[in-house]
């Protein structure tokens, strides 16, 4: 029994160190840098942001909304639904959070801001980090 | 934070311990209710965490194998964690004492690694009694059928392997684990011994 148990704990820790040499950066889906275009933004900026937010989704997110400007986040660790929860739960304090969408799959999270608010993306890493996740880059798209 | 100080306050909630649990500590300002119960004990807990890297929380236990009521204050402290695209890893020290007594007190260390298909962890505890000193030791392994996204149900088909220095002798059970939200639930069986671990989160 011992035998499997230290057998075990070898698969794990030299599986964690496989996925974590290549997940850092080897999940990059290329359509990252296609930029794909949203039709609704009069204007866009991007820091870091690997991958564009799929057509669909965001056409949903926003399908609500008006006068905003949507920060699109590229987050670490945000691995189950469990953990992710706190994010939400912290934006929604802040009055200029219109709107909050997760996704687990990209690992990526939708904010709809108040076109007023001046957004701070050492801010939004604050706000990640208090939740354990490390927000790596992100896009703004004004709608 | 200088590294003495550092780890003057790791040492120190060390020193405070019970079981190790899904997700020990929450995000900043969270809140976590508990509810426990296997072959050896039931406990219902409360935590609170200032910031995600520590909580601290009280435990009413019944220990069903020495007859025992106490109420334990309890820590854990994240010693590391790691986040990439894909997973996370994570080490926390735990530690918790009896307000019986201050000859019942625990402490060891816990971790674990996830993506969102595997999850995998481990724990040692040191558990001091008036009775009998003993270490219980706990690895989980588990897989999901299918990737949830968020606010779905999350199901996680595990396996766990405990043993303690009293029995000496590994039990290895599956348990199913649930979540959606706020909520968590664990269940499994082993010789007629229910295994149940159920969590809200707020």
């Amino acid at each position: 029994m011992y035998k499997i148990l230290v057998m075990f704990m070898v698969f794990t820790v030299s599986s964690v160190s496989a996925m974590e040499k290549s997940g850092g950066h080897g999940s990059h889906n290329h359509e990252s840098h296609n930029h794909e275009s949203h039709n609704h933004s009069a204007s866009e900026s991007a820091n870091g942001s690997d991958i564009a937010f799929p057509e669909k989704m965001f056409s949903e997110f926003i399908s609500d909304l008006a006068n905003v400007q949507i920060v699109i986040v590229d987050v670490n660790g945000m691995v189950c639904d469990f953990c992710a929860r706190g994010i939400e739960k912290v934006l929604y304090t802040d009055d200029a959070v219109k709107k909050v969408r997760v996704s687990l799959e990209l690992g990526k999270v939708l904010i709809a801001y108040v076109s007023s608010k001046k957004v701070d993306f050492e801010e939004i890493k604050n706000i990640f980090l208090s939740n354990g996740q490390n927000a790596t880059g992100y896009i703004i798209k004004k709608i | 934070m200088g590294i003495f100080k550092h780890l003057i306050f790791a040492i120190t909630l060390f020193m405070l311990s019970d079981l190790a649990e899904s997700r020990p500590v929450s995000w900043a300002g969270g809140s976590t209710i508990m509810y426990r119960t296997n072959s050896m004990m039931s406990s219902y807990l409360f935590h609170y965490s200032p910031t995600y890297k520590y909580s601290i929380g009280a435990e009413y236990v019944n220990d069903k194998y020495f007859n025992n009521h106490f109420i334990n204050l309890r820590s854990t402290y994240l010693l590391d964690r790691h986040n990439t695209k894909i997973s996370q890893r994570n080490i926390y020290l735990t530690g918790g004492i009896s307000t019986k007594t201050n000859q019942d007190f625990s402490y060891g260390i816990h971790g674990d690694w996830e993506t969102r298909r595997i999850f995998s962890s481990f724990s040692v505890i040191n558990k001091h009694t008036k009775e009998k000193n003993y270490t219980e030791n706990e690895f989980q392994l588990g897989l999901a059928p299918y990737l949830g996204e968020y606010n779905d149900i999350h199901t996680w088909v595990m396996l766990k392997a405990k043993k303690n220095t009293i029995n000496n002798d590994w039990e290895i059970y599956p348990f199913i684990k649930l979540f959606q939200g706020d909520y968590l639930i664990e269940v499994g069986s082993k010789n007629s011994h229910w295994d149940v671990h159920f969590i809200i989160r707020y």
